[in-house]
Protein backbone atom coordinates (compact mmCIF):
# COMPACT_ATOMS: atom_id res chain seq x y z
CA UNK A 1 0.00 0.00 0.00
CA UNK A 2 1.45 3.43 -0.87
CA UNK A 3 2.23 5.65 2.12
CA UNK A 4 -0.54 8.07 3.01
CA UNK A 5 0.44 11.70 2.90
CA UNK A 6 -1.65 13.79 5.29
CA UNK A 7 -0.39 16.97 3.56
CA UNK A 8 -1.65 15.88 0.16
CA UNK A 9 -3.58 18.82 -1.29
CA UNK A 10 -7.12 18.43 -2.53
CA UNK A 11 -7.57 18.25 -6.29
CA UNK A 12 -9.57 21.49 -6.24
CA UNK A 13 -6.61 23.23 -4.57
CA UNK A 14 -4.22 21.90 -7.21
CA UNK A 15 -6.54 23.07 -9.97
CA UNK A 16 -6.80 26.49 -8.36
CA UNK A 17 -3.01 26.91 -8.09
CA UNK A 18 -2.37 25.66 -11.62
CA UNK A 19 -5.08 27.91 -13.05
CA UNK A 20 -3.59 30.93 -11.27
CA UNK A 21 -0.11 30.02 -12.52
CA UNK A 22 -1.42 29.94 -16.09
CA UNK A 23 -2.83 33.45 -15.93
CA UNK A 24 0.48 35.34 -16.18
CA UNK A 25 1.79 33.44 -19.24
CA UNK A 26 -1.60 33.93 -20.90
CA UNK A 27 -1.46 37.67 -20.18
CA UNK A 28 2.01 37.85 -21.70
CA UNK A 29 1.09 35.96 -24.89
CA UNK A 30 -2.11 37.95 -25.26
CA UNK A 31 -0.18 41.19 -24.82
CA UNK A 32 2.44 40.34 -27.46
CA UNK A 33 -0.27 39.30 -29.93
CA UNK A 34 -2.24 42.48 -29.27
CA UNK A 35 0.83 44.59 -30.10
CA UNK A 36 1.60 42.61 -33.29
CA UNK A 37 -2.00 42.52 -34.56
CA UNK A 38 -2.32 46.23 -33.83
CA UNK A 39 0.76 46.75 -36.05
CA UNK A 40 2.40 48.84 -33.34
CA UNK A 41 5.78 47.43 -34.37
CA UNK A 42 5.24 47.62 -38.13
CA UNK A 43 2.99 46.37 -40.91
CA UNK A 44 2.17 42.68 -41.22
CA UNK A 45 0.66 40.95 -44.22
CA UNK A 46 -2.89 39.59 -44.38
CA UNK A 47 -1.87 35.96 -43.77
CA UNK A 48 0.31 36.91 -40.80
CA UNK A 49 -2.59 38.91 -39.38
CA UNK A 50 -4.94 35.96 -39.87
CA UNK A 51 -2.60 33.54 -38.05
CA UNK A 52 -1.93 35.97 -35.22
CA UNK A 53 -5.67 36.66 -34.87
CA UNK A 54 -6.32 32.91 -34.68
CA UNK A 55 -3.66 32.65 -31.97
CA UNK A 56 -5.27 35.59 -30.13
CA UNK A 57 -8.68 33.90 -30.30
CA UNK A 58 -7.20 30.70 -28.91
CA UNK A 59 -5.52 32.51 -26.04
CA UNK A 60 -8.98 33.88 -25.27
CA UNK A 61 -10.32 30.32 -25.24
CA UNK A 62 -7.57 29.17 -22.89
CA UNK A 63 -8.27 32.12 -20.67
CA UNK A 64 -11.95 31.20 -20.45
CA UNK A 65 -11.08 27.59 -19.60
CA UNK A 66 -8.73 28.77 -16.85
CA UNK A 67 -11.51 30.95 -15.43
CA UNK A 68 -13.93 28.04 -15.60
CA UNK A 69 -11.47 25.82 -13.72
CA UNK A 70 -11.02 28.48 -11.06
CA UNK A 71 -14.79 28.83 -10.74
CA UNK A 72 -15.15 25.05 -10.42
CA UNK A 73 -12.49 24.81 -7.69
CA UNK A 74 -14.15 27.67 -5.78
CA UNK A 75 -17.57 26.04 -6.12
CA UNK A 76 -16.18 22.75 -4.77
CA UNK A 77 -14.47 24.47 -1.85
CA UNK A 78 -17.55 26.55 -1.06
CA UNK A 79 -15.63 29.75 -1.80
CA UNK A 80 -17.59 30.92 -4.83
CA UNK A 81 -18.76 34.46 -4.19
CA UNK A 82 -21.56 36.53 -5.67
CA UNK A 83 -21.86 40.27 -5.32
CA UNK A 84 -25.62 40.61 -5.03
CA UNK A 85 -27.07 43.83 -6.43
CA UNK A 86 -30.38 45.01 -7.81
CA UNK A 87 -30.09 44.21 -11.48
CA UNK A 88 -32.13 45.02 -14.59
CA UNK A 89 -32.22 41.60 -16.25
CA UNK A 90 -33.78 42.88 -19.47
CA UNK A 91 -31.00 45.45 -19.91
CA UNK A 92 -28.25 42.85 -19.43
CA UNK A 93 -29.99 40.47 -21.85
CA UNK A 94 -30.31 43.19 -24.50
CA UNK A 95 -26.62 44.05 -24.09
CA UNK A 96 -25.55 40.41 -24.55
CA UNK A 97 -27.75 40.07 -27.65
CA UNK A 98 -26.25 43.27 -29.05
CA UNK A 99 -22.68 42.14 -28.33
CA UNK A 100 -23.33 38.74 -29.91
CA UNK A 101 -25.23 40.10 -32.93
CA UNK A 102 -22.36 39.89 -35.43
CA UNK A 103 -21.41 36.34 -34.42
CA UNK A 104 -25.08 35.22 -34.30
CA UNK A 105 -25.70 36.47 -37.84
CA UNK A 106 -22.45 34.95 -39.12
CA UNK A 107 -23.53 31.61 -37.59
CA UNK A 108 -26.80 31.71 -39.58
CA UNK A 109 -28.92 32.28 -36.49
CA UNK A 110 -31.44 34.88 -35.43
CA UNK A 111 -32.53 35.92 -31.97
CA UNK A 112 -36.01 37.10 -31.15
CA UNK A 113 -36.17 38.82 -27.78
CA UNK A 114 -39.73 39.11 -26.56
CA UNK A 115 -39.14 42.30 -24.66
CA UNK A 116 -41.19 42.44 -21.52
CA UNK A 117 -43.11 45.44 -20.27
CA UNK A 118 -41.39 47.13 -17.38
CA UNK A 119 -40.16 44.46 -15.01
CA UNK A 120 -38.88 44.68 -11.44
CA UNK A 121 -35.18 44.28 -10.75
CA UNK A 122 -33.72 41.01 -9.52
CA UNK A 123 -31.12 40.41 -6.83
CA UNK A 124 -28.05 38.85 -8.43
CA UNK A 125 -24.38 39.44 -9.31
CA UNK A 126 -24.55 41.39 -12.61
CA UNK A 127 -21.31 40.01 -14.05
CA UNK A 128 -22.09 36.42 -13.14
CA UNK A 129 -25.63 36.51 -14.48
CA UNK A 130 -24.29 38.03 -17.69
CA UNK A 131 -21.99 34.99 -17.87
CA UNK A 132 -25.04 32.68 -17.50
CA UNK A 133 -26.99 34.49 -20.23
CA UNK A 134 -23.96 34.50 -22.55
CA UNK A 135 -23.47 30.78 -21.99
CA UNK A 136 -27.12 29.88 -22.69
CA UNK A 137 -27.27 31.99 -25.85
CA UNK A 138 -23.90 30.80 -27.14
CA UNK A 139 -24.94 27.16 -26.55
CA UNK A 140 -28.10 27.81 -28.59
CA UNK A 141 -25.97 29.24 -31.42
CA UNK A 142 -23.18 26.64 -31.31
CA UNK A 143 -25.52 23.65 -31.20
CA UNK A 144 -27.90 24.69 -33.97
CA UNK A 145 -29.33 22.22 -36.48
CA UNK A 146 -28.97 22.44 -40.23
CA UNK A 147 -30.53 25.63 -41.64
CA UNK A 148 -31.49 28.80 -39.84
CA UNK A 149 -31.05 28.69 -36.07
CA UNK A 150 -33.98 30.38 -34.33
CA UNK A 151 -33.53 31.48 -30.75
CA UNK A 152 -36.31 33.00 -28.68
CA UNK A 153 -35.53 34.80 -25.44
CA UNK A 154 -38.20 35.85 -22.98
CA UNK A 155 -38.38 37.18 -19.42
CA UNK A 156 -41.58 36.92 -17.42
CA UNK A 157 -42.65 37.83 -13.91
CA UNK A 158 -44.23 35.10 -11.84
CA UNK A 159 -44.95 35.53 -8.13
CA UNK A 160 -41.74 36.68 -6.44
CA UNK A 161 -39.43 35.71 -9.30
CA UNK A 162 -38.49 36.57 -12.85
CA UNK A 163 -38.20 33.63 -15.24
CA UNK A 164 -35.72 33.85 -18.09
CA UNK A 165 -36.18 31.41 -21.01
CA UNK A 166 -33.92 30.66 -23.97
CA UNK A 167 -35.65 28.50 -26.59
CA UNK A 168 -33.80 27.10 -29.58
CA UNK A 169 -34.49 24.84 -32.57
CA UNK A 170 -31.10 23.15 -32.30
CA UNK A 171 -29.81 19.61 -32.06
CA UNK A 172 -31.30 19.05 -28.61
CA UNK A 173 -30.11 16.74 -25.86
CA UNK A 174 -30.69 12.96 -25.88
CA UNK A 175 -33.28 11.90 -23.28
CA UNK A 176 -30.85 9.45 -21.65
CA UNK A 177 -28.50 12.37 -20.88
CA UNK A 178 -31.06 14.55 -19.12
CA UNK A 179 -29.79 13.72 -15.63
CA UNK A 180 -26.21 14.61 -16.55
CA UNK A 181 -26.80 17.99 -18.20
CA UNK A 182 -25.64 20.12 -15.24
CA UNK A 183 -22.81 17.75 -14.29
CA UNK A 184 -19.22 18.82 -14.60
CA UNK A 185 -17.68 18.09 -18.03
CA UNK A 186 -20.96 16.77 -19.49
CA UNK A 187 -21.12 17.05 -23.28
CA UNK A 188 -23.44 15.13 -25.60
CA UNK A 189 -21.85 13.23 -28.48
CA UNK A 190 -23.45 15.58 -31.01
CA UNK A 191 -22.18 18.60 -29.11
CA UNK A 192 -18.63 17.24 -29.20
CA UNK A 193 -18.94 16.72 -32.96
CA UNK A 194 -20.18 20.27 -33.54
CA UNK A 195 -17.73 21.99 -31.20
CA UNK A 196 -14.83 19.82 -30.05
CA UNK A 197 -13.32 22.71 -28.09
CA UNK A 198 -16.14 23.11 -25.53
CA UNK A 199 -15.26 22.46 -21.88
CA UNK A 200 -18.53 21.01 -20.57
CA UNK A 201 -18.32 23.34 -17.58
CA UNK A 202 -20.65 26.20 -18.56
CA UNK A 203 -23.96 24.70 -17.45
CA UNK A 204 -22.44 23.35 -14.23
CA UNK A 205 -21.25 26.87 -13.35
CA UNK A 206 -24.58 28.39 -14.45
CA UNK A 207 -26.34 26.15 -11.96
CA UNK A 208 -24.00 27.22 -9.14
CA UNK A 209 -24.52 30.92 -9.93
CA UNK A 210 -28.31 30.73 -10.18
CA UNK A 211 -28.60 28.53 -7.08
CA UNK A 212 -26.34 30.81 -5.02
CA UNK A 213 -28.52 33.76 -6.04
CA UNK A 214 -31.57 31.90 -4.70
CA UNK A 215 -32.98 30.84 -8.08
CA UNK A 216 -33.49 27.64 -10.05
CA UNK A 217 -32.29 26.47 -13.45
CA UNK A 218 -33.79 23.72 -15.57
CA UNK A 219 -34.62 22.75 -19.16
CA UNK A 220 -37.33 21.14 -21.24
CA UNK A 221 -37.35 19.44 -24.57
CA UNK A 222 -39.51 21.44 -26.98
CA UNK A 223 -42.53 19.73 -28.53
CA UNK A 224 -41.12 20.06 -32.04
CA UNK A 225 -37.34 20.47 -32.04
CA UNK A 226 -34.65 21.82 -29.76
CA UNK A 227 -34.55 22.70 -26.08
CA UNK A 228 -35.60 25.52 -23.79
CA UNK A 229 -33.43 26.46 -20.82
CA UNK A 230 -34.98 28.42 -17.98
CA UNK A 231 -33.77 30.09 -14.84
CA UNK A 232 -35.52 32.05 -12.15
CA UNK A 233 -34.16 34.80 -9.93
CA UNK A 234 -35.78 36.40 -6.89
CA UNK A 235 -37.18 39.90 -7.39
CA UNK A 236 -35.27 42.49 -5.35
CA UNK A 237 -37.20 44.13 -2.54
CA UNK A 238 -37.79 47.85 -3.16
CA UNK B 1 8.29 66.38 -18.41
CA UNK B 2 7.26 62.79 -18.88
CA UNK B 3 4.96 61.20 -16.32
CA UNK B 4 6.57 58.38 -14.37
CA UNK B 5 4.88 54.99 -13.93
CA UNK B 6 6.16 52.44 -11.42
CA UNK B 7 5.19 48.84 -12.10
CA UNK B 8 5.55 46.43 -9.16
CA UNK B 9 5.37 42.99 -10.79
CA UNK B 10 7.45 39.85 -10.33
CA UNK B 11 6.84 38.41 -13.82
CA UNK B 12 9.68 39.63 -16.07
CA UNK B 13 7.71 39.13 -19.28
CA UNK B 14 4.80 41.20 -18.03
CA UNK B 15 7.21 43.94 -16.96
CA UNK B 16 8.79 43.86 -20.40
CA UNK B 17 5.55 44.13 -22.33
CA UNK B 18 4.24 46.97 -20.14
CA UNK B 19 7.64 48.70 -20.28
CA UNK B 20 7.47 48.66 -24.09
CA UNK B 21 3.81 49.64 -24.26
CA UNK B 22 3.94 52.48 -21.72
CA UNK B 23 7.22 53.82 -23.09
CA UNK B 24 5.65 53.91 -26.57
CA UNK B 25 2.68 55.74 -25.04
CA UNK B 26 5.09 58.45 -23.84
CA UNK B 27 5.62 57.54 -20.17
CA UNK B 28 8.77 57.05 -18.15
CA UNK B 29 8.73 53.47 -16.89
CA UNK B 30 10.38 52.22 -13.72
CA UNK B 31 9.95 48.80 -12.23
CA UNK B 32 10.29 46.68 -9.10
CA UNK B 33 10.26 42.90 -8.87
CA UNK B 34 8.98 42.48 -5.31
CA UNK B 35 6.88 44.31 -2.74
CA UNK B 36 9.77 45.56 -0.62
CA UNK B 37 11.70 46.98 -3.58
CA UNK B 38 8.43 48.44 -4.87
CA UNK B 39 7.72 50.30 -1.64
CA UNK B 40 11.29 51.66 -1.55
CA UNK B 41 10.91 52.93 -5.13
CA UNK B 42 7.54 54.51 -4.33
CA UNK B 43 9.35 56.57 -1.68
CA UNK B 44 12.60 57.28 -3.56
CA UNK B 45 11.19 57.84 -7.07
CA UNK B 46 7.83 59.52 -6.30
CA UNK B 47 6.09 58.05 -9.36
CA UNK B 48 2.97 59.66 -10.81
CA UNK B 49 1.14 56.33 -10.72
CA UNK B 50 1.77 52.78 -9.47
CA UNK B 51 0.70 49.61 -11.29
CA UNK B 52 0.60 47.04 -8.52
CA UNK B 53 0.46 43.25 -8.65
CA UNK B 54 -0.84 41.52 -5.51
CA UNK B 55 0.91 38.15 -5.32
CA UNK B 56 4.49 39.33 -4.85
CA UNK B 57 7.59 38.02 -3.10
CA UNK B 58 8.81 39.62 0.16
CA UNK B 59 5.79 41.88 0.65
CA UNK B 60 2.42 41.28 -0.95
CA UNK B 61 0.58 43.98 -2.87
CA UNK B 62 -2.07 44.58 -0.20
CA UNK B 63 0.68 45.34 2.36
CA UNK B 64 2.44 47.65 -0.11
CA UNK B 65 -0.84 49.51 -0.57
CA UNK B 66 -1.48 49.75 3.18
CA UNK B 67 1.99 51.19 3.79
CA UNK B 68 1.71 53.61 0.87
CA UNK B 69 -1.58 54.96 2.16
CA UNK B 70 -0.19 55.34 5.71
CA UNK B 71 2.71 57.48 4.50
CA UNK B 72 1.91 61.21 4.10
CA UNK B 73 4.39 61.48 1.22
CA UNK B 74 2.97 58.61 -0.84
CA UNK B 75 -0.70 58.35 0.06
CA UNK B 76 -1.87 60.58 -2.81
CA UNK B 77 -0.11 58.58 -5.53
CA UNK B 78 -2.80 56.79 -7.58
CA UNK B 79 -2.55 53.00 -7.52
CA UNK B 80 -4.02 50.65 -10.11
CA UNK B 81 -4.04 47.02 -9.03
CA UNK B 82 -3.30 44.63 -11.89
CA UNK B 83 -3.79 41.15 -10.53
CA UNK B 84 -4.78 37.59 -11.31
CA UNK B 85 -7.01 37.59 -8.24
CA UNK B 86 -10.49 38.30 -9.51
CA UNK B 87 -12.70 37.28 -6.60
CA UNK B 88 -15.15 39.90 -5.40
CA UNK B 89 -13.58 39.89 -1.91
CA UNK B 90 -10.11 40.69 -3.36
CA UNK B 91 -11.48 43.53 -5.48
CA UNK B 92 -13.43 44.94 -2.53
CA UNK B 93 -10.38 44.76 -0.28
CA UNK B 94 -8.11 46.44 -2.84
CA UNK B 95 -10.53 49.33 -3.41
CA UNK B 96 -11.25 49.72 0.31
CA UNK B 97 -7.53 49.97 0.99
CA UNK B 98 -7.40 52.95 -1.37
CA UNK B 99 -6.55 51.65 -4.85
CA UNK B 100 -8.07 53.82 -7.58
CA UNK B 101 -8.86 50.89 -9.83
CA UNK B 102 -8.67 47.10 -9.88
CA UNK B 103 -7.96 45.35 -13.19
CA UNK B 104 -7.94 41.58 -13.63
CA UNK B 105 -5.34 39.82 -15.81
CA UNK B 106 -5.59 38.40 -18.41
CA UNK B 107 -9.09 39.71 -19.21
CA UNK B 108 -7.87 43.28 -19.59
CA UNK B 109 -5.97 44.29 -22.74
CA UNK B 110 -2.72 46.29 -22.77
CA UNK B 111 -4.49 49.21 -24.43
CA UNK B 112 -7.19 49.23 -21.79
CA UNK B 113 -4.53 49.37 -19.06
CA UNK B 114 -2.83 52.30 -20.81
CA UNK B 115 -6.21 54.07 -21.10
CA UNK B 116 -6.77 53.58 -17.36
CA UNK B 117 -3.29 54.89 -16.58
CA UNK B 118 -3.99 58.02 -18.66
CA UNK B 119 -7.41 58.45 -17.04
CA UNK B 120 -6.02 58.37 -13.50
CA UNK B 121 -3.06 60.58 -14.29
CA UNK B 122 -5.43 63.24 -15.65
CA UNK B 123 -7.62 62.94 -12.53
CA UNK B 124 -4.62 63.26 -10.24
Amino acid sequence: MPPQNPEKPKMSEVVSVVAHQLKNPLSVIKGYLEVLIGEELGKINAKQKEYLSDAFENVGRMSRIVNYLLDISRIEEGRYELKLEKVNLEKITSQVIKDFSFWVKASNCQILFKKPKKLPKVLVDPLKIRQVIENLISNAVKYKSVGLGKIEISIKKKDKNLTFACKDNGIGIPKEDFKKVFSKFYRSEKAIELDPSGSGLGLHINKAIVTLAGGKIWFRKNKDVGMTFYFTLPIAKT
Amino acid sequence: MKQKILMIEDDKFLRKIYRDKLTRAGFDFIEATNGEEGLNKVISESPDLVLLDLILPRKNGFDVLIEMKRNENTKKIPVIILSNLGQESDIKRGLELGAQDYLVKPEISLSEVVDKVKEWIIKK
